[in-house]
């Protein structure tokens, strides 16, 4: 159907003069009539160029970015060097002589994310597979959601929760000194990232065609002979993508790993890979923490946004990678038709049987450099006897030992779910009152209540959305209904994917340098609306395009057959039925917009009590609020939790109207 | 019934005799219980490698790299010398604080206003952290604590920053544990009335003085209002310097990267950096500063060696 319409579409440069044709025919042209039609052109005309500039935005956005982050950072690769910079290996710009090696920051963020992967990938793959192939209907309208849940738990309450929890758990049940450690920054990171690899994941195995499935079975295979041997392997293009979305999110995270990493000061390499218990600091952290007090134009400050600028490089590159096989796939569902390899078969396993050496004996050198002789000893020979197992198992025993290893993953998710949950209504439960909610906070917020946190981020949130609604619907519009697939919608796409990808700590930074200096803003409520305005602009493109997508093409063309203009045809009979879509992505735009710290802390947010009067006034805001209470207010343990729960609710309340609407219009509009 | 083993069929894939279910039962267990084996064995391994830390490691905390605390520390007790590198950075006194409450082994230093009883604040030299060892200069660790303004104060931020310099703002700085600059001049409100606005930024170290001192002026002057955000003393620098706050808090003086941002520097009290351990620790009451440097330079990592 897209097709057929895409190939009217041609005349679109026309299509006010095209629509008029039967009037002309008709009677001769008056010269109103001229005028009324030429006026409805130009109206038609401005109406895309307004919204070709929206389209646009998301570049524009990114492109500046990279462009003030550039200009910041640019003089530390002067002062310092770009190689000492990439490879130093001790980040201290106070010290004498200063030392602006980023070397250790990098290891740390890539260790970090490497336990955290080891963590979510199986734990999602696994939910994935039971969401999509094995929960009945029943099952999967309470999982998926639950996983969703778990997207929307800001990260600072992440943070939080590790901080008081995970890391006096840590501390406690590993006999360690301290347990802020890589560990408790892999095992959260790992947590936060589960959402994003399941849903990817689980949309991959979910668009595999049904007739591999039952040809499977036809040929005699179990379920897991199925699900292992050909929806997997079919799905992994998809699998990998949300893989490394996964990663991009992880290093990109800033709040969580913050609170829990240790940041050891001038950045550490572990001694070993065991050394799970080391702190470890990351580029993000190192933002987080060095960036509210340096002193502007210093070094220390241009070093840090090169940290920025090298933070940034790092996710594009990831977010590029996923978009490239995401690309990839689509194209291969679309011409299922497979390019013939030119190597043969005899080659191709000899390759993957060096492969397959080369891991191992890599594997054997990394445990016996870490581990020493005798426990490299022991795992080889649990892995021999894992192996020698497997050879051993028939189809159906295999069936039950998979599918007990997917229902642990599973339950583990929602084990982990549940515990985060439990912890903070508990104990945010005593805390949270009328009062709580009504009052401003005193003796640095010890006691008193939130109400200016509260209303901040009502601020934030509804100036942030005022701003992100507009452009990115616009946008959305432009690319779905002005336009056919080609460059200009590529690129303007891969803007907005980059925008996604970009770490909130970035936008944050960039909103430092451009509003709050450059525009000379100060901290200020706009500065920080702005500022998120950004970061939620790609979530509000990308839903509104499924929207519009979803809306049939024969509308639009009897619509258009009516004697309706394009714009009157948008306006009038594409966009009510695609309201609902739009709303719940404006929904999910908000719900992130409500939870993000980053982002807002070097350009809006103080701590403080005063509800603005003006735009150029700072606010308090929720995460802010918790943040800081959990990090530098002590013996304020009930309003933190009192906290944690009021922006838990708020946020997740927030996701709950989204998916509400989301399920409300799936049931009730049938084309 | 039909519908029942269509169900079983499909789930298991073909139908089976009961002799070789039960063949098939037997094999399961097997394998699941050689499987949890190997899990146990493993999870013995894991928890075997890793070492668990002999005696009472010492957990080294501190401020970071661009806090104005923490540059005194460094160039007063560490004599400029690298720290440890398991040197844990937090960016608040109330970081270090928090994480010393929650670590028995750590140490940390913060402001003498964020001591009490949930740690145990050492002695230097065996002299203690108080407000009158820090005037009469025995305290070694002791330092000046500012406000900035573009040129000099005018208006409203002049009476604000007199109010504090004087002896009714001076009390205020010690009821928030800091300690007073010697001053014997008073302020006199009579017949003068302000009114405006008047924005203050910077120094989460400072904050706190000058959060109390608006609520007491803004009494005072019923017209007026004040807005105290704690930003950092980088940032309130800036900010100061850009004209967008009035008046910029700082924990430490001006850098050489902004001596050209034409600020006038007002002091308005002292702090003393006090060294806090977890109550849990008896091992130490005292630390010479050699000591704590050695801590802090990471020659001496375990407690154990105070004993």
């Amino acid at each position: 159907m897209q097709q057929s319409y895409r190939g009217r579409k041609k005349t679109e440069e026309d299509v006010g003069k095209e629509d008029w044709k039967p009037l002309r025919s008709e009677k001769p042209q008056q010269p109103f009539k001229k005028f009324f039609h030429s006026k409805k052109i130009i109206k038609e005309k401005s109406i895309k160029t307004v919204l070709f500039l929206t389209a646009i935005s998301a570049i524009i956005v990114i492109f500046s970015i990279i462009i003030f982050l550039f200009k910041d950072g640019y003089p530390i690769f002067q002062t310092a060097g770009l190689w000492e910079f990439l490879s130093g290996t001790r980040w201290n710009p106070t010290g004498e002589p200063p030392l602006y090696g980023a070397f250790p920051l990098i290891v740390g963020t890539l260790l970090v994310t490497l336990g955290a992967m080891i963590v979510a990938i199986p734990l999602s793959i696994g939910s994935a597979i039971f969401i999509s192939e094995i929960a009945t209907p029943k099952m999967k309208a309470v999982i998926k959601p639950a996983i969703e849940l778990l997207a929307g738990i800001p990260s600072v309450v992440y943070g939080f929760f590790g901080l008081i929890v995970l890391t006096t758990w840590l501390r406690i049940s590993f006999s360690q000194s301290s347990g802020e450690s890589w560990l408790a920054g892999s095992l959260l990171l790992g947590i936060m990232a589960i959402p994003t690899i399941t849903s990817v994941a689980e949309d991959a195995i979910s668009s595999v065609p049904r007739e591999f499935k039952e040809g499977s079975f036809a040929l005699g295979a179990t379920r897991w002979q199925t699900i292992s041997k050909v929806i997997v392997p079919s799905a992994l293009s998809g699998i990998t993508a949300g893989i490394i979305l996964g990663i991009g999110r992880a290093i990109g995270e800033t709040m969580a790993v913050m609170m829990v990493c240790g940041n050891p000061t001038y950045g550490l390499i572990p001694t070993s890979i065991a050394n799970v218990f080391a702190p470890i600091k990351t580029l993000t952290a190192t933002l987080g923490i060095e960036m509210g007090e340096v002193a502007t134009g210093s070094n220390h400050y241009h070093a840090l946004f090169g940290v920025a600028l090298l933070l940034l490089i790092i996710t594009l590159v990831v977010n590029i990678i996923a978009t490239i096989i995401l690309n990839r796939l689509k194209e291969k569902q679309r011409s299922p038709s497979k390019k013939k390899t030119h190597l043969s078969i005899s080659i191709k396993q000899q390759i993957r049987k060096t492969l397959v050496f080369t891991i191992i004996m890599l594997c054997v050198v990394l445990l016996l450099s870490s581990m020493g002789i005798l426990l490299t000893a022991c795992i080889g020979l649990v892995v021999g006897a894992v192996y020698y197992l497997r050879k051993k198992v028939s189809a159906k025993t295999g069936q039950r030992i998979a599918f007990i290893a997917i229902a642990v993953a599973i339950l583990t998710v929602i084990v982990i779910l549940g515990v985060i949950l439990v912890y903070i209504i508990s104990n945010g439960a005593g805390a949270l009152s009328w009062e709580f909610l009504s009052q401003g906070p005193s003796n640095l917020g010890r006691s008193g209540g939130i109400y200016p946190a509260i209303i901040g981020t009502l601020y934030l949130v509804s100036g942030a959305i005022a701003i992100a609604l507009p452009l990115g619907v616009g946008a959305a519009i432009y690319l779905i209904e002005y336009t056919r697939e080609g460059r200009l919608t590529k690129i303007i796409r891969a803007g907005a994917d980059l925008l996604n990808g970009t770490p909130s700590i970035v936008f944050g930074l960039f909103g430092f340098a451009f509003f709050v200096l450059y525009l000379r803003m100060g901290f200020s409520l706009l500065a920080g609306q702005i500022t998120i305005a950004f970061m939620i602009l790609p979530t509000i493109i990308r839903t509104t395009e499924e929207a519009l997508k979803s809306v049939p093409q024969s509308l639009r063309e009897g619509s258009l057959a009516l004697g309706a203009t394009k714009w009157q045809t948008i306006k009038k009979v594409v966009l009510p039925p695609a309201a609902p879509g739009i709303l719940t992505g404006a929904i999910l735009g908000i719900g992130r917009a409500a939870g993000e710290t980053a982002p807002i802390m070097f350009t809006a947010v103080v701590f403080s009590s005063f509800i603005p009067q003006s735009f150029v006034e700072p606010v308090n805001a929720l995460p802010f609020h918790l943040y800081i209470l959990a990090t530098s207010i002590p013996n304020s343990a009930r309003n933190q939790a009192g906290t944690a729960l009021a922006l838990l609710l708020l946020v997740i309340g927030i996701y709950l109207v989204a998916v509400l609407i989301r399920n409300h219009y799936q049931k009730t509009m049938k084309w | 019934m039909v519908n029942k083993v269509y169900i079983f069929t499909r789930v298991v894939g073909c139908t089976m005799s009961s002799i070789e279910q039960k063949r098939e039962q037997k094999k399961f267990q097997q394998i699941m219980i050689a499987l949890i084996s190997i899990i146990a064995i493993f999870s013995i391994l894991g928890s075997g490698c890793i070492q668990s830390q002999k005696g009472f490691p010492i957990v080294v905390v501190g401020r970071d790299s661009a806090s104005g605390s923490r540059e005194f520390f460094w160039e007063y007790v560490m004599k400029k010398e690298n720290f440890s590198v398991f040197y844990l950075e937090k960016n608040s006194n109330g970081g270090i604080y928090q994480s010393v409450t929650q670590t028995p082994g750590a140490i940390g230093y913060v402001g003498l206003g964020y001591v009490d009883n949930g740690v145990k604040a050492l002695t230097i030299n065996n002299i203690t952290a108080n407000p009158a060892n820090v005037l009469s200069g025995t305290y070694p660790i002791a330092r000046n604590l500012y406000v900035f303004t573009k040129g000099n104060a005018t208006g409203v931020a002049k009476e604000f920053i007199t109010f504090i310099q004087s002896t009714e703002g001076q009390v205020i700085v010690q009821e928030e544990g800091f300690v007073p600059i010697p001053t014997t001049e008073t302020y006199n409100s009579t017949g003068k009335s302000l009114s405006g606005i008047l924005s203050i930024g910077g120094s989460t170290t400072v904050f706190p003085i000058l959060e109390k001192a608006k609520e007491t002026f803004m009494i005072l002057y019923p017209g007026l209002q004040i807005t105290v955000s704690s930003t950092g003393s980088g940032a309130g620098i800036t900010a100061v310097g850009a004209g967008t706050v009035d008046i910029g808090m700082s924990s430490r003086d001006l850098k050489s990267s902004e001596s050209n941002l034409g600020l006038v520097k007002y002091t308005i009290a002292s702090d003393a950096i006090v060294l806090i351990v977890n109550p849990e620790n008896t091992y130490v009451d005292n630390l010479s500063l050699a000591q704590v440097k050695a801590i802090y330079k990471g020659e001496i990592t375990n407690w154990n060696e105070f004993s």
